[in-house]
């Protein structure tokens, strides 16, 4: 499948892979084939110490897919953002305001329709949240603060606006209908809705990031800002949609909240962001822009989740998973740093010998 | 100063002050199609300056003068302008992006889409670029492992052949080169030469800002010697020798170019 184009004794044909087969290797990146061997893993071994093999059951796989559902969503988010070379760690404050919003819409919305709930909730959620991302955007690209520190200040200004909206306390009388039909809803009785909406989400940015120009942009940015620009890409605009992008993915996590618990977390999602963050670094993504895996970063995500779940079933308190979760985010860091430095010196020792298949090839 | 009158890309009577500072004073030049010309000058002379204004990045100053792209006046507001009357420019520091392949960097900006509804969703037609990229490459003889492989893990020497290439798929009239050797070993250095003449035997001009004075003695087809601002000398390569340049660069005699 080389798409070499050689004429006779032209000595300059270039011996170029298929696109396809690039394709492939940006679905399952050799981390992220790791980590999902790890993730299985995982799953036996705490399969094997739960009582009864509990968590080996398929109820025991409805909850982790439900409960990856959000960490999923925000650590494709944050994927989205490291490859273009950029954080966000307000992305779980954006969840609890997006729960917000909606929940205190769709409470007083005053219909039992399913139809208009998840029309209207969902479009409240998605739009607070890239509403936030927009900002924090702007705030990025136009009065160029450090991503790192806009969206710090972002996670006090968004989780502070949450608490003034329901006063501190968590929304009650969130329609049920949003639980029974969305929330936990199993398609064809087996699949948690949220969770299939979830991995479809996944799979259109995976799309996004390997086959369209939106994403060899994003790539682009991460990789070299200056580079793109010279490019004549608007990195600028680019990495303000990317955000607000960023930050609907978010909203609609919110939105997947209020219909799983039928109320707001308001105290909860403090680590959602670090989790996030970490799930897409394992997974390959690139802390430093340029490379990114998007179907490692559920990957990813999902290692936390099982840690998290497994850790539950083993008996210790659920502040553990805290401890687990910081862990996996240094181990992630290690790994991307032993990475890039592992990458340039295999390049060395790997070039003469593509040239020698190249000649080889030539005489043919 | 062409004397058959075609000019690839040139200035003429083209002036520039920064406050008080005169970088250039009444700069003409002319690259024709097909040839190499090489701008010598020391730390200071204009040469950034000069090859700022013809590539775009700057304007010369209100009345000081225009530049020339294929015989025609034109005026230029960006780099993008630049590129539209077809000219391109390799700067110093490459701007190519490490983390993306050969095509996509190559492609960057210039994306081909595949056609229908997939296409106006912005999805990539790779084999179209991979074909072009191909030949854009093949046409200057350079050899690259891979159109997949990143490119930060190429050599030195590819990738100032990579950038060229990329210029030179994106311009029809006429590539602007600074420093193309500055940081390349003998061999490397050699490679990108050779570029720069298969550029030159695809019609387009060529006008190399460089310090490698005896590589390009030997390269290019006529050098111009900026100071303070001004040519001083413009003469075929071959009737100058490295100390004659020098000695044009930093002072002494100096005839009346």
């Amino acid at each position: 499948m080389s798409v070499s184009i050689n004429q006779g004794t032209d000595s300059t044909a270039l011996v170029a892979e298929s696109p396809r087969r690039a394709g492939w290797r940006t679905l399952l990146s050799r981390t992220a084939f790791w980590i999902a061997v790890t993730d299985i893993l995982l799953i036996l071994i705490f399969g094997l110490l739960s009582r009864n093999q509990v968590f080996l059951s398929g109820a025991n796989f409805q909850n982790l897919a439900l409960d990856g559902t959000q960490v999923i969503l925000l650590a494709v988010g944050a994927a989205l953002l490291l490859a273009a070379g950029e954080f966000d760690i307000s992305l779980g404050a954006n969840v609890i305001l997006s729960s917000v919003t909606s929940g205190i819409v769709v409470s007083n919305l005053q219909t039992d329709s399913f139809l208009i709930l998840i029309l209207v909730g969902g479009l409240v959620a998605i739009a607070t949240g890239a509403t936030v991302g927009l900002i924090n955007g702007v705030i990025v690209t136009r009065l160029k603060v450090n991503s790192l520190i806009a969206t710090l200040a972002m996670l006090g200004i968004v989780t502070g606006t949450a608490n003034i909206l329901t006063g501190g306390a968590d929304l009650a009388g969130i329609p049920t209908s949003l639980q029974s039909d969305f929330g936990t809803h199993y398609l064809f009785g087996m699949f948690p809705l949220p969770a299939v909406i979830a991995i479809v989400v996944t799979a259109i940015f995976w799309i996004v990031m390997t086959k369209t120009r939106f994403g060899l942009h994003t790539l682009a940015s991460g990789s070299s800002r200056a580079s793109a620009e010279r490019a004549g890409i608007k990195t600028a605009a680019h990495i303000t949609a990317l955000y607000a992008i960023v930050g609907g993915l978010a909203g609609l996590a919110g939105l997947i909240d209020i219909s799983r618990f039928a109320t707001t977390n308001i105290a909860g999602h403090q680590v959602d962001s670090l989790a996030a963050i970490a799930g897409a670094v394992i997974g390959g993504t690139s802390l430093f822009g340029g490379r990114i895996s998007v179907l490692g970063a559920l990957i990813g995500a999902m290692l936390a989740v099982i840690l998290q779940a497994g850790l539950v079933v083993l008996g210790l308190p659920s502040f553990y998973q805290l401890i687990a979760i910081g862990i996996v985010l240094i181990a992630a860091v290690y790994l991307d740093e032993s990475r890039a430095s592992r990458k340039f010196r295999l390049v060395r020792k790997k070039q003469p010998q593509r040239l020698k298949t190249q000649r080889f090839k030539e005489k043919e | 100063m062409a004397e058959d009158g075609l000019v690839a890309v040139g200035a003429r009577n083209v002036r520039k002050t920064f406050g008080h500072v005169n970088a250039l004073t009444d700069t003409s030049i002319a690259v024709r199609p097909g040839e190499i010309v090489c701008l010598f000058g020391d730390n200071g002379a204009g040469k950034s300056t000069l090859m700022k204004i013809l590539c775009g990045l700057q304007p010369p100053d209100p009345g000081g003068g225009t530049v020339i792209i294929d015989n025609k006046d034109v005026v230029l507001d960006s780099i993008r302008d630049a590129q539209r009357h077809g000219l391109g420019a390799v700067h110093q520091d490459l701007a190519l992006a490490p983390d993306l392949s050969v095509l996509e960097n190559m492609f960057l900006g210039h994306e081909i889409f595949r056609s229908g509804l997939l296409g106006r969703l912005g999805f990539l037609d790779r084999r179209s670029m991979a074909k072009q990229a191909d030949a854009a490459l093949r046409k200057l003889a350079i050899r690259l492992p891979s159109l997949n492989v990143a490119t930060g893990m190429l050599s030195g020497g590819q990738k100032q052949a990579l950038a060229v290439a990329r210029a030179v798929m994106w311009s029809t009239k006429a590539v602007l080169m600074d420093e193309p050797t500055a940081a390349l070993g003998a061999t490397q250095a050699d490679i990108v030469c050779q570029t720069m003449r298969s550029v030159a035997d695809a019609g387009l001009g060529v006008l190399v800002v460089s310090h490698d004075i005896p590589r390009m003695l030997d390269t290019a087809d006529r050098v111009a010697i900026l100071r303070h601002g001004r040519i001083v000398k413009y003469a075929p390569a071959h009737s100058m020798t490295v100390p004659e340049v020098v000695t044009y660069m930093v002072g002494g005699k100096v005839d009346a170019a």
